[in-house]
């Protein structure tokens, strides 16, 4: 960066020279070590002169006369405005050392970050983590404390779960919202994959973001901190400005920068090649088994019915015959050999981002435009992302009192994705015989590509068929923006006066396609189907505020008044067409039934709100907000909310005996309280369209119209017509500490809310005839701490080192839910489930457990030896980590920089059902001792009560283990490096700024997870994260990339 | 000024935005229609289709066909579990939830109909449709308590009115829900006479009312034969409504809308999406014995590898996509039986024997029609080359109470297995075993594992405190239902 300013001032240099009426010189040094600073621009106020620095730290420079101040600035440190003097000492302290920075909070106020009576977490552009990654999410991981996010899986457009101290909805939408530059934009998934067992996950929106257009990420945490949004704010903010225009400089600076990367599974399954295809060792080898717990791959030539080494057959020695090879045109006679299945099908991913923006201020008019492309490659094949995005910003200065400007970005996004739990591909590779050949052996029968081969039973597709012919694509176009007029009225109050009006209209829309594609011969699906789905969003935002602030000695007063109308107008789709007429066109008009859904849905949402802020001598601050909200979602009578809040603030280094301590520099103790609610979607009793498929049926048998005639059944879910906001009370209190001249920071928060008369479609008794109830019952509180410490541990003009370590406990309970309703499930099968249990943490899994002694704990033992499964499904554990740590390690030496990101998960369960599949299937390592002879066992015999010892048969044991739930539930633990990036600033090169890097990202260093990377999970809703079968595998990448400026 | 007009814009904003009318204009449903516009006729459809698709067809039958031995579980999986009469799989209310929960709604929406099809509602001159909501309504409610016993009835499907409904007894359920209801039905069909409201939209019989009323009198016969062991006397009610029934010009109800390209029989929907079903040794051998020509499209040899179930085989329930299984399972096409008409004569048949009246007109009858509805499910005739000697074959077998149930239970192994099932605990609880399971495992060292009913609907159990300890009382190994000779 001191490339860049000294090139940019260079270069207006001689622009400077030529009005010079008067020349002043100087030097200006780091208050720290006393060291010259290289390149800090010095600009002459209210004017477009300036010069830099040279390498002694000295300047000089011709102002014109009536230039009173100058300024001095430079990248990473505090700006220095001084009055015009003959010769200039300037010393310069390091920003990351300055409490006194200027935050963005609610409604874009711009606070002292020392005025917030709140925890306030930002993130700078420079501290994001955007190189190979396509999304805002990983670009964040790592960076915050009490947020957490889980991301799905690796693959592009992979939707993550964004979640602010602990969940406040049980069954409802728990992501915080995002403001994009004012602007509410909408984040969530399209769709929710709802109880997330079939098809291919889903994106957020959230992918529409370039995390490359962020200038900076405000995160408010606390309900006091986002209050002032009302009701959409329950779950916090992400506010986010985007990238702006820049200082003050005669010509536009252009940023170019790229990087690319490749990926590659994050972590191998690495399974068994010792054993051969078959039910069991004894039944020999089985060609058509989904299971690996044949005979030994080397025995194959010997077996009985398949093997070669019979005297009948000489040509057939040292080989066994395939019928599946046989099937697809093949002889069918084959050696044994090992074939790296997942290695085969698992291929490079590859990622490349580009951005190339322009901005500048130059007088009056600020800019700043971009175009950006990401485009990935998955790591499986078809699978892929590509995005485009343009964006334009402009604030304009019309006269003292006008401002104008408006924001607009535009980004189309493209993602192919694949499936998982029970359209899975991925259990198909893995459990994939390691003597056969998927990769190489046809997939389908010859000239009939609609009969599949595989090893197993089609009830799965063949991963590469599947690859070649099925498809779920996901399409979006999107512009979201706004613009504003401020109006700053000349009343001549003086300058501790003022007063702003500002009114802000904006627009989300969007449109997004969904298809999903299965072509005739599909697994599941083999007569073929195509389900054509979307949504139109038109989301309408009016902003209207009035502020006005003022100064009388040590008091300060801030007041906002202001009314936001937010309109939803939505359009939802959905036409499915299935058996198509023949092969190859696999499109809407080639299939023979259809079904279609439209409908139109809006809502709106009216607020009014205030606030008054007042702090005395810079130590004490007091924040009170109110908002009143209007929404049209609830029933008649229901429909108005306040909500309060207020927070405190106070600065007790600025007491008289505290001040100027060399040790303790800066120390705030700060408290706050507010109430903020949600509301549901409520309708009156209606009617519906029946449908059928589900539980055991994988498609849709039954789909109206019949023969031309339709048919309405009252809907399952009843409208409780007393329905009223859920309320959120949130209490918080922390401090903040900064030691050794700001050097060292420590923040820590705790809060604690308390969600009462939650919203939720509780479920009720079927015999009602009614599968549930939207109503109010139940209560969550969530208790949190999170502390951070953030030091500068060298600090040289050469040299620095920093560090920054967060640390997030939430503890997230489920008081009670409705009277008689013990848990709910979040998504997941019959067995196992996601579940909000009463008593648990939130959330928690659900399912079949060990039937166990209850004395020893020990497994019960039926008659063979055997474990078994408890009749009813159990609590199997918390979801929900002890708790969450990031790492941030900072190093530079001259032109050499350094940067990490580490995190640590502790503890947190979740369901891995492709481990507890393999193990059943034989296929992992781990049953290699299990394949052949017998075992000894302990336990309590189910018969006599007592310990037992018994012999049994491995696989017996080891199958009869892995088919109870219980088996499958991990400790998610975990240590990932997630970023590491080394960056090298070249010298500068004909007037360009030109830095270059490395990096490599996501890579799993230690989990207590055998074989697979815990972050791959199935849902994109609060069952995100937990819960994984056949799910899409991560990725750790490895890149590089350069940025030019000039 | 300014500020005033921007006041004033301001208040107009709020007057006119978020008022309750304006709110409650954006909020309306436009999508679905209130519960009290769509006329009767439009629910009566789906009623039919939910009575034949998931009531008598899922989950229900699905389990109750392993227990019978009337197909094998297999499949490595849920019906795997069943056929080990695993209590995992066989005593957990999640097993029936599907199904107990659908057939609630169709409980609800038949309430709905006979609502608006009673005097003061939205069609209250439509008889016909009151009574094809009371006949199903009879069927879904028998069902349920043939399986369930006691159960939520009286206050059932009353939706948010009642959150918690008791549980009414089997004998008052029999009285007033199933044999009242089915008297009401009688009634309204009678007085219907001509009307024709539903037309297209009742896919069973096209609105002929008459048609409706064999099919009353038909289930009448078959409910009120359900009482036989606390009723020993019925037998001349049974034969009665049995006639009553032919004489309305019963043929079966049948729901034939299926054709197996865009609707699809539950059972092939079943297999095309499991494959769970095998072909049972229990049946095989039954046929074989009377050198039946049905064992060739029972005994299909589906996956080419021409090997069949003996029940409670663990290796065989393990197998996937491997065992014979019955060539209707591959036609989509197959109607569903909601009361067939071989049924009816096998009801004929029973009752007149146990009387000491000759049966053999209504048992020959009885055993051509299911030869004939074989013959119509057979998926691949050109493979199974079945041939169709329906009369010869009845001709040749001796007209006892054995072979009558032997051969009803032959003619239900299509998708009549809940009758079966209710036919098996009936006839043991007058102390008779026409069928002879074979098992193993449905006595274990001396322990039952054979259920003697199923347990409540997951939902029930966990949010209606009622059923909660209802749920926990029962021993479904142990408490037989009150018809067949139990308390609960």
């Amino acid at each position: 960066m001191r490339r860049l300013t000294f090139l940019l001032f260079s270069l207006f240099l001689g622009v400077g020279l030529m009005y010079a009426q008067k020349k002043i010189s100087g030097t200006v040094l780091s208050s720290e070590d006393g060291q010259p600073i290289i390149g800090a621009a010095v600009m002459a106020k209210g004017t477009s002169v300036g010069t830099v620095t040279d390498y002694d730290g000295n300047f000089s420079i011709d102002v014109p006369e009536s230039v009173k101040m100058l300024t001095f600035t430079y990248v990473g440190m505090k700006p220095v405005e001084e009055a015009v003097k003959p010769h200039m000492v300037i010393k310069m302290s390091s920003l990351s050392q300055d409490l006194d920075e200027v935050v963005i909070t609610a409604m874009g106020m711009k606070r002292d970050r020392k005025a917030l009576g709140y925890a306030a977490q930002d993130l700078k552009s420079d501290q994001l983590n955007t190189d190979g990654t396509t999304s805002l999410a990983s670009a964040i991981q790592g960076k915050l404390t009490g947020v957490d996010i889980r991301q799905s899986s690796g693959m592009p457009g992979a939707s993550s779960q964004i979640v602010i101290r602990g969940a406040r909805s049980f069954s409802g939408n728990n992501q915080p919202l995002y403001v994009v530059d004012g602007m509410p934009i909408s984040s969530s998934p399209d769709f929710s994959t709802g109880n997330s067992v079939t098809g291919a996950n889903i994106s957020d929106r959230s992918i529409d973001i370039n995390p490359e257009d962020i200038e900076s990420i405000n995160v408010l945490k606390g309900q006091a901190a986002s209050a002032l949004y009302g009701i959409r704010a329950s779950n916090g903010v992400i506010v986010i400005t985007t990238k702006r225009g820049s200082k003050n400089t005669s010509k536009p600076q252009i940023t170019i920068s790229t990087n690319l990367s490749a990926e590659r599974v994050s972590r191998k399954f690495e399974r068994q090649t010792v054993y051969a295809q078959g039910n069991s060792v004894a039944s020999g080898y089985n060609p058509s088994s989904s299971m690996s717990w044949g005979p030994k791959i080397t025995d194959l030539p010997n077996d009985p019915k398949y093997g070669g080494n019979k005297e009948t057959d000489p040509q057939y020695h040292g080989m066994y015959y395939n019928s599946k090879m046989k099937d697809a045109g093949l002889s069918g006679w084959t050696t044994p050999q090992i074939y790296d299945n997942v290695g085969d099908f698992l291929g490079t991913g590859f990622t490349e981002n580009t951005n190339v923006s322009v901005s500048q201020t130059k007088d009056k008019i600020g800019y700043s435009f971009g175009v950006s492309n990401s485009y990935q490659n998955g790591i499986i094949p078809s699978t892929g992302m590509n995005r485009w995005g343009a964006r334009g910003l402009v604030d304009w200065q019309l006269t003292d009192e006008f401002k104008t400007g408006f924001s607009i970005n535009y980004s189309n996004v493209n993602i192919t994705s694949a499936p998982a739990a029970n359209s899975g591909i991925m259990n198909v590779v893995y459990s994939a015989p390691s003597e056969y050949n998927l990769k190489g052996i046809p997939y389908n029968v010859p000239n009939d590509p609609t009969k599949q081969i595989l090893f197993r039973s089609t009830s799965f597709n063949n991963p590469y068929w599947w690859a070649d012919n099925d498809e779920y694509r996901q399409q979006t176009g999107r512009a979201f923006g706004n613009a504003y007029v401020e109006y700053r009225p000349k009343i001549g109050w003086g300058d501790n006066y003022d007063l702003v009006f500002r009114e802000q209209l904006g627009i989300d829309f969007y449109t997004s396609t969904y298809n999903d594609v299965a072509e005739v011969g599909s697994a599941t699906n083999p007569k073929g189907q195509i389900n054509n789905y979307g949504t139109t969003k038109n989301i309408f935002n009016n902003l209207f505020t009035a502020t006005w602030s003022g100064k009388w000695e040590d008091w300060h007063v801030d007041v906002l008044l202001g009314n936001e109308v937010n309109q939803n107008n939505d359009r939802v789709w959905d036409y499915f067409g299935s058996n198509f007429n023949f092969y190859g066109l696999p499109v809407i008009g080639n299939a023979t039934n259809f079904t279609s859904v439209e409908y139109l849905r809006k809502d709106r949402t009216v607020g009014f709100f205030g606030s008054v802020s007042a702090s005395y001598a810079n130590m004490l601050y007091l924040t009170v907000t109110g908002r009143n909200d209007f929404v049209s979602t609830m029933p008649r009578g229901s429909r108005s909310f306040f909500y309060p809040s207020v927070s405190l603030g106070w600065i007790f280094t600025e007491l008289e005996g505290l001040k100027e301590n060399p040790i303790l520099s800066f120390g705030k103790i700060r408290t706050s309280f507010a109430q903020v609610g949600q509301a549901g979607r409520y309708y009156d009793n209606y009617m519906t369209v029946p449908s059928y498929g589900g539980g055991m049926y994988s498609y849709a048998p039954v789909n109206y119209p019949i023969n031309g005639v339709s048919s309405y059944t009252p809907y399952g879910v009843l409208y409780d017509p007393n329905l009223k906001p859920q309320n959120t009370s949130n209490v918080e209190a922390g401090f903040d500490l900064a030691f050794f001249n700001n050097r060292l920071r420590f923040d820590y928060t705790y809060s604690y809310q308390d969600v009462k008369d939650q919203i939720f479609t509780v479920p009720i008794d079927g015999s009602t005839g009614y599968s549930s109830l939207m109503t109010n019952a139940g209560q969550m509180k969530t208790n949190s701490h999170e502390f951070s410490i953030n030091g500068a541990i060298l600090e040289n003009k050469n040299y620095s080192l920093d560090l920054g370590v967060n640390f997030t406990k939430i503890k997230n309970e489920v008081v009670k839910l409705a009277p008689g309703v013990e848990s709910i499930m979040l998504g997941g099968f019959v067995e196992p489930q996601v579940r909000a249990q009463e008593g648990a943490t939130y959330p928690n899994l659900y399912g079949v457990a060990f039937q166990r002694d209850e004395k020893t704990g020990m497994l019960i033992l039926n008659d063979k030896g055997l474990p078994m499964g408890t009749s009813s499904s159990v609590n199997l554990g918390n979801c929900s980590p002890d708790f969450v740590m990031g790492f941030n390690l900072g190093a530079r030496y001259k032109r050499v920089s350094l940067s990490t990101t580490w995190n640590w998960q502790h503890g947190g369960k979740m369901y891995h059902g492709t481990n507890m599949v393999m193990n059943y299937f034989g296929a992992t390592k781990e049953s290699l001792p299990y394949h052949e002879g017998d075992i000894e066992v302990t336990g309590i015999s189910q018969t006599t009560g007592k310990e037992v010892t018994m012999k049994v048969n491995g696989q017996d044991y080891y199958q009869a283990y892995y088919d109870v739930t219980e088996s499958g539930i991990y400790d998610q633990s975990f240590l990932k490096l997630r970023d590491v990036t080394l960056t090298y600033q070249l010298p500068k090169f004909r007037g360009i700024d030109i830095s270059v890097f490395g990096f490599a990202r996501n890579i799993l260093i230690w989990s207590k997870m055998p074989n697979f990377d815990p972050e791959s999970s199935q849902g994109n809703g609060n069952m995100g994260g937990y819960f994984e079968r056949f799910s899409l595998p991560n990725t750790s990448s490895y890149g590089g990339g350069l940025k030019l400026t000039f | 000024m300014k500020k005033n007009i921007l006041v004033a814009l301001a208040s107009l904003f709020m007057v006119t935005s978020c008022s309750e009318d304006v709110m409650d204009k954006i909020n309306k449903d436009n999508n679905n229609p209130g519960i009290d516009v769509v006329p009767a006729k439009f629910s009566i459809t789906d009623a039919i289709m939910s009575s034949a698709f998931s009531t008598i067809s899922g989950n229900y039958a699905w389990l109750a066909s392993s227990f019978t031995e009337q197909e094998f579980g297999t499949g490595n999986n849920q019906l795997m579990k069943a056929e080990l009469r695993n209590p995992s799989e066989v005593a957990a209310s999640t097993t029936y939830n599907n199904e107990w929960n659908s057939t609630y709604a169709n409980i609800a929406n038949l309430r709905n109909i006979i609502k608006k099809t009673s005097p003061g509602g939205l069609n209250a001159d439509q008889t016909d449709i009151l009574g094809m909501a009371q006949t199903l309504f009879a069927l879904n409610m028998g069902v349920l308590t043939d399986l369930h016993g006691n159960i939520p009835c009286s206050e059932a499907g009353m939706g948010a009115a009642i959150l918690n409904p008791k549980i009414d007894t089997q004998e008052s359920i029999y009285a007033g829900s199933v044999l009242g209801m089915l008297n009401e039905a009688i009634v309204n069909l009678k007085a219907a006479g001509l009307l024709n409201n539903a037309k297209a939209q009742d896919i069973l019989f096209e609105g002929d009312a008459s048609k409706w009323l064999g099919f009353a009198y038909a289930l009448k016969a078959r409910y009120l034969l359900h009482t036989q062991f606390r009723n020993p006397a019925v037998l001349t009610e049974v034969i009665a409504a049995a006639n009553e029934a032919l004489a309305a010009g019963f043929d079966g109800a049948d729901l034939s809308v299926f054709n197996g390209v865009t609707t699809d029989n539950p059972w092939t929907a079943f297999f095309w999406s499991r494959a769970y079903t095998g072909t049972s040794s229990t049946v095989v051998d039954l046929m074989k014995e009377r050198n039946d020509n049905r064992l060739v499209i029972y005994n299909f040899n589906m996956h080419k590898n021409n090997l069949y179930g003996t029940p409670g085989d663990e290796v065989q329930a393990g197998l996937t996509e491997t065992l014979n299984a019955p060539s209707w399972l591959n036609n989509g096409a197959c109607s569903v039986h909601l009361l067939s008409k071989s049924e009816l004569y096998f009801i004929l048949a029973e009752a007149k024997t146990r009387l000491g009246q000759d049966a053999s007109a209504d048992f020959t009858k009885a055993v051509e029609t299911s030869f004939d509805d074989y013959q119509v499910s057979d998926s691949d005739p050109k493979e199974t080359k079945f041939e169709n000697n329906g009369s010869e074959y009845a001709a040749g077998l001796p007209v006892t109470l054995k072979e009558i149930m032997v051969q009803k239970y032959l003619s239900q192994c299509r998708d009549e297995q809940i009758e079966a099932y209710n036919d098996i605990r009936r006839c043991q609880a007058l102390g008779e075993n026409w069928i002879e399971l074979k098992n193993p495992l449905n006595n274990q060292k001396g322990v039952n594992y054979w259920p003697e009913r199923f347990p409540y609907g997951n939902s029930s159990v966990i949010s209606n405190p009622i059923i909660n300890e209802a749920f926990n009382n029962i021993d479904i190994y142990k408490d037989k239902v009150w018809l067949f000779g139990g308390e609960k």
